[in-house]
């Protein structure tokens, strides 16, 4: 055997043992993904509990700064909001001052009741933000050395409402208990990343920049459905929504089914109501693009619907909204 | 006429082993290399190229994910589509024809035969050399795409490490029977590679299609029951191809059949070697 040859040899076997050790350090150790590449979801999911029923998440940054936001805000007349009272009362400029939010709903707290929490993490003016709620009578105080400011009791929010700056540049506001319960979460603990359904879920949505992600039946139960219609949708075990806002808007709405009977008849009643808008949708052109781009998938209990809209499309629907409101008046 | 001692003559093994030992370096280092470093890199430059594609391009990524394939399906159609069905085929027909051919061909094979070792030892030292090469080669190209597709849509390199494990097995499996059976081909029959990309991708692809025992009388009806990836169920080409071999033998029916072909397979072709004449065009 010459030396190339032997060479060879010994690299190949070196590609091979370095591959089978890795892999099987992975599948002992069980460290996740990430120790390789991103994908186990934003950071600030370390703050959330582990028994958060919904998650949503919005790079607020790359949806602001997208071409698909310009192009609605040429296209559509200016809606009354209250970003600028917004800004006014807390010196938050959505547009340019929050990066990314993370939101959730959880029922451990406030007697079983939903209680909703939101992580922003941007550049805020703290001091700023303590006095205006000091101003509308909130109280300020430590705990476990983090400030935390509580709106009065007369707050329209179950349980109190709350905030706190958990880290520099990040903020979480909504449920006193929840707040209290991220800033244990700083100092250790389990946090929905413990929670593996629930993040299997959120690393298939992560590419999006704006997702959700829910147990179906905890929020039904909360929604007070009607009881005919909670029992239709109950074999939905988790939903999930995810988007993509720039070059277009592409998303995916997937729903998690009980078993695959009724993966299947969700899948059959989906596509009949598929057909039935390609067929309203051949005398709309204007439609047909979006009724085009709706594509049904999924394998075994999942069902999926998955959509594709062009930039374009929003200037089309942009002429659409206007020649609405023209004929309106 | 004076006859060598036997107990001069080498064992057969001990002669394979030397045959193997100067096989390899002219295998892999043979113009035939290029074409194996194309196609094994090949895979290789796609997983790169599909990862790369979800790290720069978002909305590549978006629609990766909302078509709902994950790393680990991704990786087990590249496994079945292209090692399964086009890799390993193609260097058995390739490799496996040559290890006696070639050597008529370059009018080398007197050399070897009038060597003081059995004729048969010629062949399971080229036999090993092939198995060697083409392993050393395929295996590290399997495991470069399984650490950059594995990955996409929050696939986890630890819970399918078993796949891989299986994965590679079922490969070198297939390099085995593949190899052999070529091996008796190229032993047998002349233009043994036309004769070898027939059978690999005229015989074996259209008999799987047809309904009946006819399927049995391939490899990949025994390889692809090995195949441990669950294909996705839907409408499309990928999943209708897939469809077509559901019905599979069990794991050990189908180890055994690959064990029975490869050992008959070389037997036979040791055999052949053995007894045959070759008459060396002029």
């Amino acid at each position: 055997m010459t030396s190339r040859t032997r060479y060879f040899v010994i690299a190949s076997f070196l590609v091979l043992l370095i591959g089978l050790g890795t892999g099987l350090v992975a599948y002992y150790v069980g460290f996740p993904t990430s120790a390789f590449f991103a994908g186990d979801g934003p950071d600030e999911l370390q703050f959330v509990p582990p028994d958060a029923t919904l998650v949503a998440f919005a790079n607020v940054r790359e949806i602001m700064t997208s071409d698909v936001r310009e192009r609605a805000r040429r296209a559509l007349p200016r809606l009354p909001d209250g970003q600028e009272q917004f800004r006014n009362e807390t010196g938050i400029n959505v547009e340019t001052d929050i990066d990314r939010v993370v939101a959730c709903l959880s029922r451990s707290t406030d007697g079983g009741r939903g209680a909703a929490f939101v992580l922003a993490r941007g550049r805020f003016d703290a001091v700023r933000i303590e006095s205006l709620m000091r101003d509308h009578g909130a109280s300020a105080g430590d705990y476990r050395g983090v400030r935390l400011i509580t709106a009065a009791e007369a707050s329209a929010h179950p349980g109190g409402l709350s905030l706190a700056f958990l880290e520099p540049g990040l903020v979480g506001v909504g449920s006193t208990a929840l707040v209290r319960g991220a800033i244990d979460l700083k100092n250790g603990g389990k946090s929905v990343t413990t929670n593996d359904e629930m993040m299997k879920l959120i690393r298939s949505l992560d590419a999006g920049n704006a997702w959700a992600v829910g147990r179906f039946d905890a929020l039904a139960s909360q929604a007070r459905l009607p009881s005919g219609l909670a029992a239709q949708l109950l074999p939905i075990t988790w939903f999930a929504a995810s988007a993509h806002v720039n070059g277009g808007l592409t998303g995916v709405l997937r729903a998690e089914m009980r078993d695959e009977a009724s993966a299947n008849n969700l899948r059959d009643v989906v596509r009949g109501f598929l057909a039935l808008a390609k067929l309203q949708a051949g005398s709309r052109p204007d439609l047909q693009t979006l009724v085009q781009s709706l594509d049904l998938g999924g394998t075994g209990t999942t069902v999926a619907l998955s959509f594709s809209l062009p930039v374009e499309m929003f200037d089309l629907l942009g002429a659409a909204v206007g020649q609405g409101i023209l004929r309106s008046r | 006429m004076m006859t060598a001692p036997r107990a001069n003559r080498p064992a057969a093994l001990a002669s394979a082993i030397r045959i193997f030992d100067l096989s390899l370096g002219q295998m892999l280092w043979s113009r035939r290399s290029v074409f194996l470093a194309f196609l094994v890199g090949g895979p290789v430059l796609l997983a790169a190229a599909i990862r790369l594609a979800t790290i720069l391009e978002p909305l590549f990524v978006h629609a990766v994910r909302s078509s709902q394939i994950g790393g680990v399906t991704l990786f087990g159609i590249m496994i079945w589509l292209l090692y399964v069905h086009v890799i390993v085929p193609v260097l058995g027909v390739f490799y496996g024809t040559a290890l006696i051919a070639d050597e008529v061909d370059d009018k080398t094979i007197t050399y070897l035969f009038t060597r003081p070792i059995p004729r048969s030892a010629v062949l399971i030292g080229k036999y090993l050399s092939y198995l060697t090469c083409t392993i050393l080669l395929v295996l590290p190209s399997v495991i470069a795409v399984y650490f950059l597709i594995v990955p996409i849509n929050g696939g986890s390199v630890g819970r399918s490490f078993p796949l891989l494990l299986a994965d590679l097995g079922v490969l070198a499996a297939g390099l085995m029977a593949y190899g052999a059976v070529f091996a008796l081909v190229g032993a047998r029959l002349k233009r043994p590679l036309v004769i070898g990309l027939v059978f690999a991708f005229g015989w074996e692809p259209g008999v799987l299609l047809v309904p009946g025992y006819l399927k049995r009388a391939t490899v990949a009806y025994y390889l692809q029951a090995l195949v441990p990836h669950k294909m996705p169920v839907d409408s499309t080409t990928i999943s209708v191809l897939t469809r077509m071999f559901d019905r599979f033998p069990s794991i050990a029916t189908s180890l055994a059949w690959l064990a029975a072909i490869t050992v008959i397979a070389l037997w036979w072709a040791s055999r052949t070697v053995e007894v045959r004449e070759y008459v060396l065009e002029q």
